[in-house]
């Protein structure tokens, strides 16, 4: 059987993989990155919303190639009909940003980690792996021909359905009430009152989750939901179909495209490191625990992958402990956010439909200055008894 | 298992996989029927009902 050789092999070409592939080369180690799609980046599991401050921090240009709409403001939309508007010319919206176009961003960021020296191999699947002399042999599958690939480092970047966690010995595994179930239509024909804003529902419309609206342009926008299973006896698509119907901006509006995807909801995984491996992005939870956003995250974790592994490919140190910087970096910049939104997320899912309209009311009649999710947090508090004493200490 | 024609292979069913049973490939899903408990968690999980555990 063939057997090619690398120094670190990343498994999965999102964000997370990209980000991963282009920072180890970029820092001088030989990196494959494989993917089992034929095309990188489709089909797209994703509300596509990213904030400006997030591409800004890693220093990522907006490309008029995958940005496909800037947004300018937010509307919350409680169960009621109760609304609140946040414009970004009445306040500072710090998390506003841009809708991407998922498919041509992903392979985008590919295309960076290639034009650092990455080798990029699609339609390969890794199939199981195996602990070799100094490293791992990953036995996979490209184009019906079998194939090792042996690794000093190997980085699973594959996914909510992570198997290279677990086969390296690390529990990436999701419990159903840490797992949403992501929805989406992208929709032609969508009458949003204001086509520059997105706008997120709350309460029973989404049992355990949010429905949100994303505009893409002209009368174009990613229409989905999120719902936890444990929450609802009805699938994640009868809701969405509901949701489509009921709400006004939809009633004439009509799908193009179905997109659906697990979101690991359930905070970072403890452990993201082994001797010989790592673990990044949805694989390692790197998903905001109450928005369910992860592509900056995921970016940014790559980017601390990257640099650890390429440093330990430079120290020929491949040890947990070596590798456990990149842990740290992660719990750090990413994790101890995560904790607190966690708590956030358990305290929005036990209010009512009711709890969420007085809210939203109390907000409706709130001075805004400076808008972003840990202000809302803070706004919420203010307004809320209860809220202040689940969550008072934490922000 | 029996996996519906309107899969979208997701994968969503792989990751709440307790045993590590379920091979997401571009176009199919592989389960190892020998290993699985029949906790049905995957069944649970998937958004468009493309699961059925035979009886």
């Amino acid at each position: 059987m063939k057997l090619i050789e690398t120094e670190i092999l990343v498994i999965g070409a999102g964000p997370a993989g990209s980000s991963t592939a282009k920072h180890a080369a970029l820092n001088g180690a030989e990196v494959i990155l494989m993917d089992k799609k034929s095309e990188i980046g489709a089909p797209k599991r994703c509300a596509e919303g990213v904030s400006k401050e997030g591409l800004s921090k890693l220093g990522i240009e907006p490309n008029s190639r995958w940005v496909t709409k800037e947004l300018s403001g937010v509307r919350l939309i409680s169960p009621n009909g109760t609304d609140v508007w946040m414009k970004e010319d009445q306040v500072k919206l710090p998390e506003a940003g841009y809708i991407l176009e998922r498919k041509v961003f992903d392979k985008f960021m590919a295309m960076e980690a290639a034009r650092a020296g990455a080798t990029i191999m699609i339609k390969t699947l890794a199939r199981g792996m195996r602990k070799d002399n100094n490293g791992y042999i990953v036995s996979c599958e490209s184009m019906g021909e079998d194939l090792e690939i042996k690794a000093k480092i190997v980085v699973g970047a594959d996914g909510p359905e992570s198997r290279v966690g677990r086969w390296g010995g690390l529990k990436t595994a999701a419990k159903p009430k840490n797992m949403e179930s992501g929805i989406q239509f992208e929709m032609v024909g969508v009458e949003m009152d204001d086509p520059d804003c997105i706008e997120f529902y709350f309460g029973s419309v989404a049992p355990g989750g949010y429905a949100w609206i994303f505009p893409k342009g002209d009368d174009i926008a990613n229409v989905g939901l999120g719902i936890i299973s444990t929450y609802t006896d009805k699938t994640a698509y009868e809701h969405l179909l509901e949701f489509v119907k009921n709400c006004p901006a939809t009633k004439n509006a009509q799908p193009v495209e179905l997109n659906i995807g697990g979101d690991p909801v359930g905070g970072m995984i403890k452990n993201l490191v082994k001797d010989h491996i790592m673990i990044v992005g949805d694989a390692a939870g790197h998903v905001n625990p109450l928005t369910g956003g992860g592509i900056i995250t995921a970016l940014e974790a790559g980017m601390y992958a990257g640099e650890v592994a390429a440093a330990a490919v430079k120290d020929e140190d491949y040890s947990e402990k070596r590798l456990m910087e990149y842990q740290e970096k992660c719990k750090n910049e990413i994790g101890n956010s995560f904790d607190k939104y966690l708590k956030t997320k358990d305290y929005m899912l036990s209010l009512s439909d009711s709890d969420l309209d007085s809210i939203a009311k109390a907000f409706q009649n709130t001075e805004f200055e400076n808008i972003s999710t840990k202000e809302l947090i803070k706004l919420l508090i203010k307004v809320s008894p209860k809220a202040l004493l689940k969550l008072g200490k934490l922000f | 298992m029996i996996v519906k024609e309107w899969c979208m292979y997701c994968g969503e069913c792989a990751g709440v996989c307790p045993r590590c049973l379920i091979e997401v490939r571009e176009t199919s899903l592989n389960f190892n029927e020998e290993g699985c408990k029949d906790c049905r968690i995957c069944v649970q999980v998937c958004p468009v009902k493309a699961l059925a555990k035979e009886e």
